[in-house]
């Protein structure tokens, strides 16, 4: 609300009525959360007790005794050093080279025309719709046949390839979405299309960009089905891997197995939380009349 | 500086023409104004001369030099956008300067450059502002520096004033017209307010439906029209339309349907007994004390510095605008004086102005 002057009957001192639709609402919201955070308080509580701990306390209990020595314990058992590694290897160059990919892509679809357009865009789009499973067996037939089994190149481009669909579809909606003016308003500046893409077009997308970056990381940091298929060798497990075992192998050290899960949950928190901030909207405010 | 020369120049989207073959003329510096109704081609045809949309058939040039295959970064031409098409995450600075910079020029130059147009358009202190940040007529300022930087050879301007409120309009309009004034640079615009045309242009075409109804100055449009649309599009009220038939020797008299007998322009190139249209303009009608066709007020509405009335003259509807405030009601019977008025004479059949003898 912009401030006005106060005029002489003004009654803006009493205090409102309550609203009791949005009492109701964050009543709402204050369970949803408190249902979303209770696993995360769990986690991290069993993860600094002893296991007798564990089974002599509530579940919600905080640890009377912080028991950090089952991070370094579960970092060591669970190999975290090669699976951490292969795990940071792979989605570091598998989300950003996707989501240059798909934004290449998507550019196109939406604003050079060519023809077989419309169908090359409906062929893509199919792949969304391929559940993963049933690609399975035949992946695992190509990938082994292209000599790709236990390497970064054999999980990264199946990766990308499932990954890639849906983000052209919501980026070439997003970019669509773009007013037709600003390329143009480019194209006579002395723009080239990869300029435009380059300048103009991924500066005003960095929301749906952050958007798709934490899905995509989040989803690739914890792929498990895939990654079980095409990396056999242990010395190339990604982080799921390394934590399944885990629970096979220690299955009664429950501190160590969520000091584990928490280890690999933190990265992608921490991409979360740094990369939520662009998801302010109306970034592309004030480019054209709003 | 520059000339620019449309020639028969045709857009067709599919088998759907939207340009019937157009031909104008732009001299050095000239501020063209192409004006109509909403779908009459002007901003297609603007379009095409900037290089946004390809040409079906003819030719444009650009001082002599044929544009039709060149790419808009090519035919030195910049252009304001309806939605000024301001770059949101550049400052007002980057976006002006985003052109030379694009063209390979040093910092000093585009900052010299910048600092010069700003100067010009009274935006130096906004000049490290994002778009959003500034107001409708700023940004509208900002696309024009955008334009200015450059230093193109035609300035296109497609509908810039739409999206301000109506004072601001009549600022920017002044401004446009002094920049103009300052720079001498040829000016291609569009409108779809025959206001903006009158006031603003050198020269206007009005366009109707893919083609061009008339080309000439603002005033040359407004007392000479070359058809019933002309007419009617250019002037606020528009002009009235009456119903009539020649009558008397040699036509020396036109008799409105119902509503009595003026006496008709000499020298007119017509017949007894055909049937026309007269265009009187609203504020060409005067109050008589006596004589004068009577007529029947409808409605009064007092402007301040002037009065619009609505009367019936016979079975037809008119508007009449008078200078002075004069105490009248609805209903009232009035006399209404044509006979000093010029009179505008078009064929019915044709919609065109009938043509005379000198």
């Amino acid at each position: 609300m912009t401030p006005t002057a106060a005029s002489p009957y003004d009654n803006t001192l009493q205090k409102p009525q309550r609203d009791w639709v949005l009492v109701a609402l964050w009543a709402t919201l204050v369970l949803v959360a408190l249902i979303w955070v209770a696993p995360f308080v769990f986690i991290i509580f069993t993860s600094l007790k002893s296991n007798a701990a564990v089974m002599a306390s509530s579940a919600f209990a905080p640890p009377v005794d912080p028991k950090f020595a089952n991070y370094t314990g579960a970092w060591d058992r669970g190999r975290f050093n090669t699976t951490f590694f292969n795990s940071v290897i792979i989605t570091v160059i598998k989300v950003p080279l996707g989501l240059f990919l798909s934004s290449m892509a998507a550019y196109a679809f939406a604003k050079i025309p060519f023809t077989g357009r419309k169908m090359l865009l409906l062929v893509i789009l199919f792949g969304t719709m391929i559940p993963f499973q049933v690609m399975l067996a035949p992946l695992f037939t190509l990938v082994n046949r292209l000599h790709l089994i236990d390497t970064y190149p054999g999980v990264i481009l199946p990766y990308l390839a499932f990954g890639i669909p849906y983000q052209v579809f919501i980026l070439q909606s997003f970019f669509r979405g773009i007013p037709k003016e600003l390329s143009e308003a480019a194209r006579i500046d002395g723009a080239s299309h990869f300029t435009i893409f380059r300048r103009i077009f991924l500066p005003v997308s960095l929301p749906v960009l952050a958007a798709l970056l934490i899905l995509d990381f989040v989803s690739t940091w914890n792929e498990f089905a895939m990654a079980l298929v095409l990396l056999q060798d242990r010395d190339m497990w990604t982080l799921p891997l390394g934590l399944s075992a885990f629970q096979g192998q220690f299955s009664r050290d429950y501190g160590q197995l969520n000091a584990a899960i928490v280890m690999t949950v933190l990265p992608a928190a921490i991409v979360y939380l740094i990369f939520q901030r662009y998801f302010v909207s109306g970034l592309t405010s004030g480019a054209v009349k709003g | 500086m520059s000339t620019v020369q449309i020639r028969d120049v045709r857009k067709s989207y599919g088998a759907h023409p939207v340009l019937h073959g157009v031909d104008i003329d732009i001299a050095d510096g000239e501020f063209v104004i192409l004006v109509g109704p909403s779908g009459c081609g002007k901003s297609t045809l603007l379009r095409m001369v900037a290089g946004l949309e390809t040409i079906t058939g003819g030719t444009i040039s650009i001082d002599g030099r044929v544009v039709n295959g060149v790419e808009p970064k090519d035919r030195d031409i910049a252009m304001v956008f309806q939605n000024y098409a301001l770059y949101p995450q550049m400052t007002v600075a980057q976006n002006m300067g985003f052109a030379l910079e694009l063209a390979g020029a040093g910092k000093d130059e585009i900052k010299r450059k910048v600092d010069h147009a700003a100067g010009i358009l009274g935006l130096e202190t906004l000049l490290d502002r994002k778009p959003a940040q500034l107001s409708g007529g700023q940004r509208q300022r900002v696309a024009m520096g955008r334009a200015i930087v450059r230093d193109p050879k035609v300035f296109l301007f497609d509908e810039p004033l739409s999206n301000l409120d109506a004072k601001l309009r009549v600022k920017m309009r002044a401004e446009i017209k002094a920049l103009h004034h300052r720079l001498k640079t040829t000016i291609v615009y569009v409108t779809h307010d025959q206001i903006e045309a009158m006031t603003m242009a050198d020269k206007i075409v009005v366009m109707q439906g893919g083609h061009i109804e008339q080309i000439g100055t603002p005033l040359d449009l407004y007392d000479h029209p070359k058809n019933v649309f002309v007419a009617g599009f250019l002037g606020s009220p528009a002009m009235n339309f009456l119903d009539g038939v020649i009558v008397g020797e040699d036509g020396a008299f036109l008799e409105l349907n119902g509503a009595g007998r003026v006496p008709l322009p000499a020298g007119l190139r017509c017949a007894a007994g055909q049937s026309v249209i007269a265009g009187i303009r609203p504020e060409e009608i005067g109050i008589a004390d006596t004589g004068g066709i009577p007529a029947e007020v409808l409605v009064v509405e007092p402007t301040g510095s002037e009065t619009h009335l609505a009367v019936r003259l016979g079975s037809q509807e008119i508007t009449v605008v008078l200078r002075s405030r004069i105490a009248l009601v609805p209903g009232e019977q009035v006399h209404l004086s044509l006979g000093t008025a010029p009179l505008h004479v078009f064929d019915k059949e044709t919609k065109e102005r009938l043509p005379s003898f000198s």
